[in-house]
């Protein structure tokens, strides 16, 4: 993939804006309202759906392993690459399937990409655990996409419609 | 620009969140099937993919069991009534926040230590109602 | 005119729909579950349904009867009577005589391999008694003049044996009991039940969910672990018994000796067998009392553990009698006859090697 500068600084911008939500997200902790390992709000999402629609598919994803790497380097914690990969990972394919299709506003592509999220999280804990205890929360956790989908989907619209004036996205 | 999304809610994201409903129903439905009428359960420590205790709940005192995996200690509770990990030197915390559980098909999981206590159900599905002999 | 019409229908519809409320509630599947220690065995019933507090009474009250009526221990029992007459016409009544008609028929069919008067050398064993030993062959050989059906005779409602000869319904009033039950469990109208009586078992309807019983034949090699298993049957309406030398054994100078006495030989048969099971239908209309299939079965199973492999097969293909085998071998097979073809289930952990034979 061939970046002009002003992309490849803008991909840079994003991810670090990408990793700034990730750590401020630990001020909310949701797993203290609801006691689910690796339950999260996803702010970082809004980074990839903004990315999704502002940069296509191929720079998103960039972002998104970026964010995943970095923030596994950042935390010292390598395990955590595989649930950000395989939970970042899904929700993207989704949402590029989602927004792909035109049908689906920008609530809908972010609630699918929550959800897909916290199933490749799952999927994820399955195969670190060794068995099928994580599917459990399954449930639960799909339950709580629709809340942090629907929310990262309204951050997303304030963003867009802020945005749309300058010239910032015009790439 | 490369695509300007749609900023205001649209028939179609009904149908996306009806989706995720419909798939949290169903892996409920699946995953949370009522425990079996016999109260005979068993909790099953697994540490590492790997599973380390096997214990019937059933008629058992409270009893304290320790496990260790990847530099973290657990206290696992086990009595007749329920489950619960009191403490732990996890980071998270997330499987003594869990709480207690009782049912057949709960389960507590540390992700930092690689723990899950899974609880599951009365007689093994394929056993027998009695035996001659 | 026309609102009370709609006023009487309405009131109808509310009569129905409580009483189709009341009937549903009336059915909840709450068992009813017992233990009874009797005949020197535990046993445990499991009785479904809205009669189902009143059946496990009467079960009680009828293994009670029964402890009562074939007991050799105790001392007012009408068994006790026959075997204390030393020779004299005695009264035991019509329940005991339809008893130990059955008890002749079975032992004339299996050609004496099911014998009730081989109780004295049961005791010389001291199986009867828990003080094991080995008796020596003069002694066997004087008390197997004894044994034999010939030596019993019936007329009306009483019974007298030759001098000597001593009747023990041990091997057949389990398999009687578990007739009793499927009796009381029909006259209840109970929809589904399971009644073990030691190494008998009745099970009656089906499982709650509608599916057969699931009944493990208890692994001979293990037989302190009730998981281990030979292999599992599923059961609808049936009973089924097992045999097997496991369950009552001493050891004597490094030799092994069971409690299942071979009556030809007077020593405990050396068969091949590790245990036998006979399973048969227990749905019997005609049954009034009378031994049924559950008689049959433990009868059976006992004679055909003394006969062994090849004899008890011969047995099953010609006798005539509807019932199916579960052999366990001492060379580690499970041969099950074609009748349970379906109805069983391999234990893949057992190590066994399993055959179906026709």
């Amino acid at each position: 993939m061939k970046l002009t500068t002003r992309q490849l600084t803008l991909c840079a911008m994003l991810t670090a804006m990408a990793l700034a939500l990730s750590y401020l997200e630990n001020f909310f902790p949701l797993s203290a309202a609801i006691p689910i390992p690796g339950i999260k709000l996803g702010l970082a999402n809004i980074v990839t759906v903004f990315a999704l629609y502002a940069l296509g598919p191929g720079q998103a994803m960039l972002i998104l392993l970026a964010r995943c790497v970095l923030g596994a380097v950042f935390a010292g914690n390598l395990n955590a690459l595989l649930f950000s990969l395989l939970g970042g990972v899904t929700a993207m394919g989704t949402m590029i399937l989602l927004s792909r299709s035109r049908r689906f506003s920008v609530y809908g592509v972010s609630i699918g990409g929550a959800a897909a999220h916290q199933c490749g999280q799952v999927a994820a804990a399955v195969l670190a655990l060794g068995n099928t205890a994580p599917c459990y929360y399954l449930p639960v956790l799909l339950g709580v996409s629709l809340l942090t989908g629907a929310l990262t989907g309204l951050v997303s619209a304030c963003l867009f419609q802020a945005l749309a004036h300058t010239g910032l996205t015009r790439i | 620009m490369r695509s300007y999304p749609e900023l205001r809610p649209v028939r179609w994201d009904a149908l996306a969140v009806l989706a995720v409903l419909a798939l949290a129903a169903a892996s409920a439905l699946l995953l949370w099937r009522a425990p079996a009428e016999t109260g005979a359960v068993t909790a099953v420590i697994s540490a590492d993919g790997e599973e380390r205790e096997r214990i019937d709940l059933t008629a058992l005192s409270p009893t304290t069991i320790t496990v260790e995996s990847r530099g973290y200690t657990l206290h696992v509770l086990l009595s007749e009534e329920e489950v619960r990990v009191t403490e732990s030197d996890c980071p998270t915390q997330d499987c003594v926040h869990t709480g207690a559980i009782h049912g057949s098909g709960q389960s507590i999981v540390c992700l930092p230590a690689r723990v899950t206590v899974r609880l599951e159900g009365g007689a093994p599905a394929d056993g027998p109602d009695l035996v001659i002999g | 005119m026309k609102v009370s019409k709609k006023r009487a229908a309405a009131l109808l519809a509310a009569v129905c729909l409580a009483g189709m409320l009341s009937a549903c509630g009336g059915q909840a599947e709450e068992p009813s579950s017992r233990q009874i220690f009797a005949m020197d065995t535990a046993m445990a019933l499991t009785v479904y349904g809205t009669e189902s507090s009143a059946a496990v009474q009467a079960a009680e009250e009828e293994l009670m009867r029964l402890e009562a009526l074939l007991s050799r221990t105790s001392e007012d029992s009408p068994v006790t009577a026959l075997n204390r007459a030393g020779g004299r016409q005695t009264v035991v009544g019509e329940e005991l005589t339809a008893l130990l008609d059955a008890a002749g028929t079975y032992s004339r069919k299996t050609g004496g391999a099911f014998d009730p008067t081989i109780a004295p050398v049961v005791l010389a064993w001291g199986f009867t008694t828990g003080h094991n030993r080995v008796p020596d062959p003069e002694e066997v050989a004087s008390l197997l003049e004894t044994v034999g059906m010939e030596h019993v005779h019936l007329d009306g409602g009483t019974a007298w044996m030759d001098p000597e000869t001593q009747m023990d319904l041990g091997g057949i009033g389990k398999g009687y009991a578990s007739d009793r039950m499927a009796e009381i469990f029909r006259r209840y109208e109970i929809p589904r039940a399971t009644a073990a009586l030691g190494g008998n078992v009745l099970a009656w309807g089906t499982r709650p969910d509608g599916t057969p019983w699931r009944v493990g034949v208890q692994d001979p090699r293990s037989p302190e672990d009730s998981s281990a298993l030979a292999c599992l049957l599923h059961l609808e309406n049936a009973f089924a018994v097992t045999s097997g030398g496991y369950q009552r054994h001493f050891e004597s100078e490094g030799q092994s000796y069971h409690h299942i006495i071979d009556p030809a030989t007077g020593y405990p048969a050396q068969s091949g067998l590790t245990s036998v099971t006979v399973v048969a239908d227990c749905r019997r209309d005609d049954a009034a009392g009378l031994p049924g299939n559950g008689t049959m079965c433990d009868a059976l199973s006992t004679a055909l553990f003394v006969m062994g492999e090849e004899k008890a097969l011969d047995f099953w293909r010609t006798s005539g009698l509807e019932v199916e085998l579960v052999l366990v071998t001492e060379d580690g097979r499970v041969v099950v006859t074609k009748g349970l073809a379906e109805l069983f289930e391999e234990i893949e952990e057992s190590g066994y090697r399993y055959e179906i034979v026709s």
